[in-house]
């Protein structure tokens, strides 16, 4: 390979210094947090900190500071990277030197990422990603965007031997595929599923309050709190009311922070088609640009539910080899459409032919999962008994409707398809799920049976990928069987590599 | 509903069926067995223990619940492990491996061998003393798709282990 900017070892730009710094400051003030507001609180009250001055405690300050600026200037001047041949190398380390060696070939993905930060001082940063533990990945904090982009092709780049093939730009072939409109995005944050955002606004005001309990009880908030609970408790009818005012008023917060979150994450969203790779680019604060290879796609999962699907939305969730859970997240696209996903899901799965026989699993499925609502059920019935007392009935007819719905949904959405050369298995509640898996990416094919279910004769079959397992349930003993052996058969019988 | 797709006539796949599984070696009952027990004497020695130091009344007049409910289960326990130890079966076969084990829950997982990463044979120091080996096959996919056959005679493991590597390199 002729020389190139990177042949020599050089330092990425002094921007760099801060960013460093800023990260630092950053987890500093994440890691000691509480402290933080210990020591405001202690200040408020006694004007002093374990008999420290307010001067002292500033200098300390600003000590912390000045050292976290020279470790970064530190960590700047000792981070050099460059390109020899085949080998992308870094040497880091300001006591430890560490020189790292990566094989072009070993490097999985290469991704560019932009905080908040690094979008104000316009630079980006440059993350790869190795095959092997989640702990072998390497990032460049900051990098002008050109630069970034040349050293990515560069590391894309295969040494052809014939020489010809080689000249083809990549770039060349650019064309934006998709963008999602702000129309379309503020659509899909209001169909989303808002119970998980409430699952996470829950958590997070539980996480902040168990932290923070302590300094809530001495300023006698909780005390408040509790008056206001205790005036309600007078009767029945405000109690309902608060319920339902309550009710709607988390609801209306979930459904805010659904549309907030889907903004903020997929801002921008675009997917830019390239000739081999397909590139994901979007987020406001974090900007991402991730690049996504056919044949390292393990698992396709494509989400809706029943009003995204009036609305035309669709969430198509891509699961690569060995990408690190963090990461997982970022491969999903969403708002798409529906010949949109169609032309996507044929890009990444080479002649995928659309599924013409589903099959459902045997009745037995219905009973697995009345068996679930009823063991459910019994344990809400538990705290139910300790509270009404001999009310509890009133959940009782809360659920079975509930129970009802959920075994008629569930079982009517699930459905498994094998052709010779894809897996699709369909399955959902609310959302409507659809896994697709490429028979020679298998990995390892598993059948389950339990005792009951011999007597059936009904068994489940479970297919792995690198990514992630999918499983077809219940179904009769011979067709899993069928199914397992003729899966095993392609497998082996085509030798295709899995990546 | 029976699964079926035109080119390729089902009858004539290998079968699972038609392969002959394994059992492990019977040996390998005895190290299950051995392990197993540890547990309960620990259980049982910590139990005498409390009897023997405190002074509780309830502790020394309740003695005997515990201890035969703890002697049933172990009882209970000794049992499934004896009959689901039958279950635990295994095939090598030209393209994959495959292992099948579990009494309540049966489980046959199959890994072609060309999907396998790497593998190893391991022995505990337990094994050793019945002559036994644990393979290892490792593949790319998650946890859930290794596999770990326990409880085979030091040289078939070592059989195995150099059939399977040679496929591996081989490609």
């Amino acid at each position: 390979m002729e020389t190139n900017e990177f042949s020599e070892p050089i330092r990425q730009s002094s921007k760099g210094i801060i960013i460093i710094f800023g990260v630092n400051c950053f987890q500093f003030v994440k890691r000691f947090f509480v402290l933080f507001i210990a020591f405001g609180v202690s200040l408020f009250r006694k004007s002093s900190f374990a008999n420290l001055s307010p001067t002292i405690l500033v200098l300390i300050l600003i000590g912390i500071v000045l050292l976290v600026f020279v470790y970064a200037v530190l960590k700047y001047l000792n981070f050099k990277f460059h390109l020899v041949g085949e080998d992308f190398h870094l040497s880091t380390g300001i006591l430890n030197k560490d020189n790292t060696i990566i094989p072009k070939s070993k490097i999985q993905n290469v991704y560019i990422k932009q905080n908040f930060l690094q979008q104000i001082i316009n630079v980006v940063s440059l993350k790869i990603e190795t095959a092997g533990d989640n702990k072998s990945e390497i990032e460049i904090n900051a990098l002008d965007k050109p630069k970034a982009l040349r050293l990515k092709k560069l590391l894309f780049s295969k040494r052809t031997t014939d020489g010809v093939g080689s000249e083809v730009n990549d770039e060349e072939v650019d064309d934006v595929f998709f963008r999602a409109s702000v129309k379309r995005l503020l659509l899909e944050g209001i169909s989303q599923n808002h119970i998980k955002s409430f699952a996470i606004i829950a958590s997070f005001v539980f996480g902040l309050y168990y932290e923070f309990e302590d300094f809530l009880v001495e300023f006698g908030i909780g005390e408040q709190i509790e008056n206001a609970v205790s005036i309600n408790e007078e009767s029945v009818s405000t109690i309902m009311i608060s319920i339902i005012f309550i009710t709607i008023f988390v609801l209306l917060i979930s459904m805010v922070f659904s549309v907030v979150r889907t903004f903020i994450v997929n801002f921008n969203l675009e997917v830019v088609e390239h000739q081999k790779t397909v590139e994901i680019n979007k987020g406001l604060f974090n900007k991402i640009s991730l690049s996504l290879t056919p044949s390292r796609i393990q698992n396709l999962v494509i989400k809706t539910n029943r009003l995204k699907k009036y609305l035309g939305l669709y969430t198509l969730s891509v699961k690569q080899a060995m990408t690190d859970k963090k990461q997982q997240k970022n491969f999903v696209i969403v708002a798409l459409e529906r010949e949109q996903l169609n032309y996507l899901v044929n890009r990444f799965l080479s002649d995928y032919s659309l599924i013409k026989d589903k099959y459902k699993p045997e009745n037995y499925y219905l009973r697995i999962l009345a068996l679930d609502m009823f063991i459910l059920t019994f344990i809400l019935h538990i705290p139910a008994v300790l509270v009404f007392g001999y009310n509890f009935w009133i959940l009782t007819l809360v659920m079975l409707p509930f129970m009802a719905i959920y075994i008629f949904m569930v079982y009517r959405k699930a459905y498994y398809s094998v052709s010779d050369n894809a897996v699709t298995i369909g399955s959902g509640f609310i959302d409507t799920t659809t896994n697709i898996l490429e028979i020679h990416k298998i990995q390892a094919v598993k059948l389950k049976q339990s005792i009951f279910q011999k007597r059936r004769r009904i068994a489940s079959v479970v297919i792995s990928t690198a990514s992630k397992s999918v499983t077809i349930s219940y179904v009769k003993e011979g067709t899993a069987k069928n199914i397992y052996d003729y899966l095993l058969f392609l497998v082996e019988s085509q030798d295709r590599d899995w990546m | 509903m029976d699964f079926s797709n035109a080119p390729i006539e089902i009858e004539n796949l290998p079968k699972l069926d038609d392969t002959e599984l394994k059992l492990i070696s019977r040996k390998y009952l005895n190290v299950i067995v051995i392990n197993t027990l540890i547990v309960y004497v620990v259980l049982f020695s910590l139990l005498i223990s409390a009897k023997l130091i405190s002074d509780d009344v309830a502790i020394q007049q309740y003695f005997w619940y515990p201890f035969f409910s703890i002697l049933g289960i172990m009882l209970l326990n000794i049992v499934l492990v004896v009959l689901a130890f039958h279950k635990r079966k295994y095939a090598v076969r030209d393209h994959d491996v495959i292992y099948s084990k579990g009494l309540l829950v049966n489980s046959v997982t199959t890994v072609p061998i060309s999907r396998i990463q790497h593998i190893e044979a391991s022995r505990s120091w337990l094994a050793r003393q019945f002559g036994l080996a644990t393979l290892n096959l490792f593949t790319a996919g998650e946890s859930g798709s290794d596999l770990s056959i326990k409880g085979l005679p030091e040289v078939e493991a070592k059989q195995i282990n150099d059939f399977i590597s040679g496929k591996v390199n081989g490609n």
